[in-house]
């Protein structure tokens, strides 16, 4: 199932990045080739490795029935609803990283993911949360020279 | 003769107070990279290229180097503790090394892999420096068209050996490609594929695209796991960490055995450090005269794969250096860190930078002498490392990631990116896709295209100069042969089965 799904996105994927290529204008200098006909090779090899795909995936149902083994459906689970969790918190780490500065938004993050990844240890949490962000961010702005979003801090 | 004046000037400058220090950083940041789940080498070199910007190149890149071949020091202990490899290659260790443990014997086997891994690392290091030269020697007669094929041949080896689907295997190849054409092409100046987007002018950088597909994606796994509770706890080491004259008897014959299979897969594309390993161990549980004992604990299990495993780092620099063509995922990166550097690896780099070339292969013997001590002595403080919960581990790679990440352009278009190939690699991960080859076509992808233009320029648009030569038509050949492998081989094994049914 999982590869029939892959199967269609590859298919997708490379009729979109062909036509992607087609708008590409091209001015007659320098080279025979110009910047379109790498990307067509590309594309093209892309549709060849879904027909390889797609043979395998021929391939292996036929083994399949053989031996009578039913692959299982996807069914949503509490562990996918977790790392879509995951997701959305660190996405909004990246919204808040230059809207806050690195210091806050780090801290917060790091709160809120140890809050719920290592529960029950309150002060560990709270101090490595805080100690990293500011640590951190001294060691990396003022010894190495490192530029990180400084936001809403004074300093 | 002025070979070996380049090889001495080598040490001279691997033994540089600023050079040893930053080898020992080098192979310190690797161990603990390796005994740490959640980021490897290639995620831990990738995120040291923005932070190290404007230092000396020589310095960096034996730090670089260093991380890559510590690293597999450090993934035999967690291999051996937690039973989960540390570092990918690490996976036949951890059948052997756990068990050994569960019998009291953990002393023994970290005992043996830190000195296996330091004999055939120095092995593998000794074949680089004799390897080296002959290679640039043949190197120096490529033109674009040779560099094409050559690039050709270690991308199909990796897409087709890394994973079970070659054709997986080959989409990913191909998407590595295609992200390579984002931003503005350097032959005509024209925008390819940035969607609008003014930061993708400059192309994706591989830096986000590793830290992404490597660290963020183990982040999103790691934290499914402990959600799951289905993290594992480590043991502690017991008996003392040496070994018995029987067990020494016992591990010798692997050792050597491992470091020369390392050596040889690690030069050739695609197989890697995980194959050397696997092909170490089946060797020696064919060679045993006990094999019943394998996967119960016998020593020759761990003694030959950790071998294998160190001794390939040394053989896959080998067309690292001396042809500029990376051969795997990781040394795919440390390419990457080379050019960041303004450094081309391949052979002119041995005329032009003999003291950077041999001040880096030498100070590989220097570092590995400091990790068998990082590892056998101070084993105890790294293995403290794996009692640091991981749901404080794992929050805190990311905010290391987007530092680095950050730290390259200052902007937060980057972070988006790592979150967007974290997702990414963690969808492949779980559909069976292989990452590997999207890094190294990556990183390739601009060479590749070039060469190939290049070569289509020589010959006024006539493809005949893809076979013209004796060099193209090997690799090409050796191209289709990696393609055609995984259809060949079980088509061979009916053909046998049926041979000995009739």
């Amino acid at each position: 199932m999982v590869d029939r799904i892959i199967f269609v996105c590859t298919v997708l994927l490379a009729a979109v990045y062909l036509w992607a290529t087609s708008k590409i204008p091209t001015l007659a200098l320098g080279d025979p080739l110009g910047p379109k006909a790498f990307p067509q090779m590309l594309g093209i090899g892309l549709l060849i490795a879904a027909g390889m795909l797609l043979a395998e995936i021929i391939r292996g149902a036929r083994n399949k029935a053989a031996t009578e083994e039913k692959s299982e459906p996807f069914r949503f689970e509490k562990h996918h609803a977790v790392i879509l969790a995951i997701i959305a918190g660190t996405a909004a780490y990246v919204f808040a990283f230059e809207r806050l500065g690195y210091m806050l938004s780090t801290a917060l993050y790091l709160l809120v993911m140890t809050h719920f990844f290592n529960r029950g240890r309150m002060l560990m949490n709270v101090l490595t949360s805080v100690l990293f962000a500011v640590i951190s961010y001294l060691v990396f702005t003022q010894v190495l020279g490192v530029n990180l979003a400084r936001g809403i801090v004074p300093f | 003769m002025d070979t070996f004046t380049h090889i001495l000037n080598g040490f001279v400058v691997a033994m540089e107070p600023m050079n040893l220090w930053y080898t020992f950083l080098g192979v310190l940041m690797g161990t603990i990279i390796g005994v740490l789940p959640g980021i490897g080498p290639s995620a831990g070199i990738a995120l040291l290229i923005p932070i190290t910007y404007g230092m000396n190149p020589t310095s960096a890149l034996i730090m670089m180097a260093g991380i890559y071949y510590g690293a597999k020091y450090g993934g035999s202990t967690t291999a051996i503790l937690i039973r989960t490899p540390g570092e990918a290659a690490s996976v036949m260790t951890s059948i052997d090394g756990y068990e050994m443990a569960k019998n009291g014997r953990a002393g023994a086997a970290l005992a043996v892999s830190a000195i296996g891994s330091f004999i055939a690392g120095t092995i593998g290091v000794i074949g680089l420096t004799l390897f080296a030269l002959p290679l640039t020697s043949m190197a120096l007669k490529f033109g674009p068209a040779e560099y094409f094929t050559l690039m050709l041949f270690a991308m199909t080896a990796v897409s087709t050996l890394t994973g079970d689907s070659p054709a997986k295997g080959v989409i990913a190849t191909i998407l590595g490609l295609m992200i390579a054409t984002i931003g503005i092409d350097l032959q005509s100046g024209q925008a390819r594929f940035t969607m609008g987007v003014p930061e993708f002018l400059d192309g994706v950088g591989f830096v986000v695209v590793v830290v992404g597909l490597f660290a963020m994606a183990e982040v999103l796994r790691g934290l499914e796991d402990i959600f799951r509770g289905s993290s594992a706890q480590a043991m502690k080491i017991t008996g003392k960490l040496w070994l018995t004259k029987e067990e020494w008897k016992r591990s010798i014959g692997p050792i050597w055995r491992g470091g020369i299979i390392g050596f040889v897969i690690g030069v050739l594309p695609g197989a890697g450090g995980t194959i050397a390993s696997i092909m170490s161990y089946t060797t020696e549980k064919r060679l045993s005269k006990h094999p019943e004992e394998f996967g119960k604990g016998a020593i020759e299990g761990v003694a030959g794969p950790e071998s294998a495993n160190n001794s390939d780092t040394a053989g896959a620099l080998v067309p690292l250096l001396t042809l500029g063509i990376p051969g795997g995922g990781a040394t795919a990166v440390l390419l990457g860190a080379f050019i960041m550097y303004g450094v081309q690896p391949g052979p002119l780099l041995f005329q032009n930078k003999p003291d950077l070339v041999w001040g880096l292969i030498n100070s590989m013997y220097i570092g590995n002498v400091m990790l068998v001590i990082l590892n056998l002595p101070l084993i105890g403080l790294f293995v403290r490392l794996l009692y640091i919960p991981q749901g404080i581990l794992y929050p805190l790679i990311v905010a290391i990631s987007a530092i680095g990440a950050y730290a390259i352009n200052g902007s937060t278009v980057d972070l988006w990116l790592i979150l967007g190939f974290g997702v990414i690699g963690y969808v492949f991960d779980k559909t069976g896709i292989p990452v590997a080859p999207l890094v190294l076509s990556l990183v390739l992808g601009g060479m590749m295209e070039q060469s190939f233009r290049q070569a289509m320029t020589i010959s006024s648009g006539d493809l005949k100069i893809f076979y013209g030569s004796t060099i193209t038509v090997v690799l090409l050949a050796m191209s289709v042969i990696s393609v055609l492998l995984p259809f060949i081989i079980p088509m061979l094994r009916k053909l046998g089965s049926k041979g000995d049914e009739s």
